[in-house]
């Protein structure tokens, strides 16, 4: 089992787009008793590798309730980075 | 981009990235304010208990080498190894200690370990060296690690700096050197003071990695984990390795235990040690987090205002709580402040972008 941060990077490896509740869901079975496994941390994760070039904004909008959701994708960069470190 | 966002879903945009910039500026401002606190704790933690006779009266005799390299790297260490504590136990607490091991294990945790001994060891006990050789310029000297960290970023990162952003780093290190030059007009250049210089330069350049590769390594790890790390490390290696081979380099190993015993036994002293390394747990913690939000280059030139702090909670804690003299803050100081707030404010907005129409909330 590798570290959570690491889980919700590794997710973009296949280059799909995910946002904050896709990657919830995606990691959800063995995450979902962490006490940090919490949206806001998810967000917040996605915010900065976004900053950090990992990942790029592929999409947003909001949903019926409201709610924004944003989907991210791996760069180039990104792709290449979190395959050489996350093994 | 697929469809066209809603208006709505655009101004939801630009309100969460609004918000998630100014955390991490606050952060990155917030870690320089505790590191001030931290310098006061660790400064009066090292001046009480055995530290008042090793660094007064020296009724043990110890040699001036000992005095200067020895104290200063255990003191350091001390703080690191307590910081570790807290910072472990913040980590447990919520529920990350199981990650924190699993990262040791990884490329990304080798990174960290890297960034922690440069970061620690070295740069932490050139710190407290040059601020026995040189005095409180050594904390305004370290305040170059913020460009040296935005060149770093920028290097090996690939993050933006700017002309604004290289002007707001110029103006910071301007206020900076504006609180320097009051060392220069109030203490001989000596030898010693000199040197003192070039050990804050190590610690500027040591700090300036951290900051950069520290803070990029925090978007991969996470930053309490981060943070655990880079200070067991540090406090591990500088107590158990560095200051044994120091202590050998003096030509007596077993000053080693003797002067660590003492020092971990003085409760007059461990209580500042507890509050430093608590501090210092909270303040590295903001530090790289911020720097993970917002790039090396705004993090560490808001950071870098500690040139300001460090002095500030000096004479606040120091001078005003505990009485003791020589702490007092000069206007030039007051004013230089003022001068980093601009440097900081130059960095992070564009004044242009306050004279445009406001987008819809």
């Amino acid at each position: 089992m590798m570290p959570m941060n690491y889980a919700i990077l590794k997710l973009f490896e296949d280059g799909q787009t995910y946002d904050a509740d896709s990657v919830m869901f995606a990691l959800q079975d063995n995450y979902a008793g962490f006490r940090a496994f919490k949206k806001a941390n998810v967000v917040e994760s996605l915010m900065a590798a976004e900053k950090n070039d990992l990942l790029e904004q592929a999409s947003y909008d909001l949903d019926e309730l409201g709610e924004l959701h944003i989907y991210y994708r791996a760069t180039e960069y990104g792709a290449s980075m979190i395959k050489s470190y996350i093994k | 981009m697929s469809n066209s966002p809603s208006p709505q879903a655009e101004a939801a945009m630009q309100n969460l990235r609004s918000r998630f910039f100014k955390k991490g500026v606050i952060l990155a401002i917030a870690s320089g304010m505790i590191y001030g606190i931290f310098s006061a704790c660790i400064t009066q933690g090292m001046a009480v208990g055995p530290w008042a006779d090793w660094y007064g009266d020296n009724t043990v005799g110890l040699s001036t080498f000992v005095i200067i390299y020895v104290l200063g790297m255990l003191g350091s260490g001390i703080n690191d190894l307590v910081s570790s504590l807290w910072a472990t136990g913040i980590a447990g607490v919520r529920g990350k200690f199981m990650d924190f091991l699993r990262v040791l294990k990884t490329k990304p945790g080798l990174v960290m370990i890297v960034c922690a001994l440069i970061g620690g060891p070295l740069a932490n006990s050139s710190y407290i060296i040059a601020l026995q050789l040189a005095g409180p310029i050594a904390a305004t000297i370290s305040a170059l690690c913020p460009s040296i960290g935005a060149i770093i970023g920028r290097v090996l990162f690939k993050q933006k700096l700017n002309l604004r952003m290289g002007c707001g780093i110029l103006i910071c290190l301007t206020a900076s050197s504006m609180i320097g030059s009051l060392a220069f007009t109030s203490v001989d250049v000596s030898s010693n003071f000199l040197l003192g210089l070039l050990f804050a330069l190590i610690a500027a350049f040591g700090w300036g990695f951290e900051g950069a590769v520290g803070g990029y390594g925090t978007t991969l790890i996470d930053f309490q984990i981060s943070v655990s790390i880079r200070q067991s490390i540090s406090g591990i290696v500088t107590i158990f390795f560095a200051v044994p081979i120091l202590c050998a380099v003096a030509g007596n190993i077993g000053l080693w235990p003797m002067l660590f015993g003492q020092a971990i036994s003085s409760p007059a002293a461990m209580i500042f040690f507890v509050a430093s390394g608590l501090c210092s747990a909270i303040t590295f913690a903001f530090w790289y987090k911020g720097t993970s939000m917002i790039g090396a280059a705004l993090s560490m030139a808001c950071n870098g205002a500690y040139s300001f702090w460090v002095p500030f909670f000096c004479w606040l804690i120091l001078g005003v709580l505990f009485g003791q003299e020589g702490f007092a803050l000069l206007p030039i100081q007051w004013a230089a402040a003022v001068i980093m707030v601009i440097g900081i404010f130059l960095i992070a907005i564009n004044p242009l972008d306050i004279f445009k129409k406001p987008k819809e909330a």
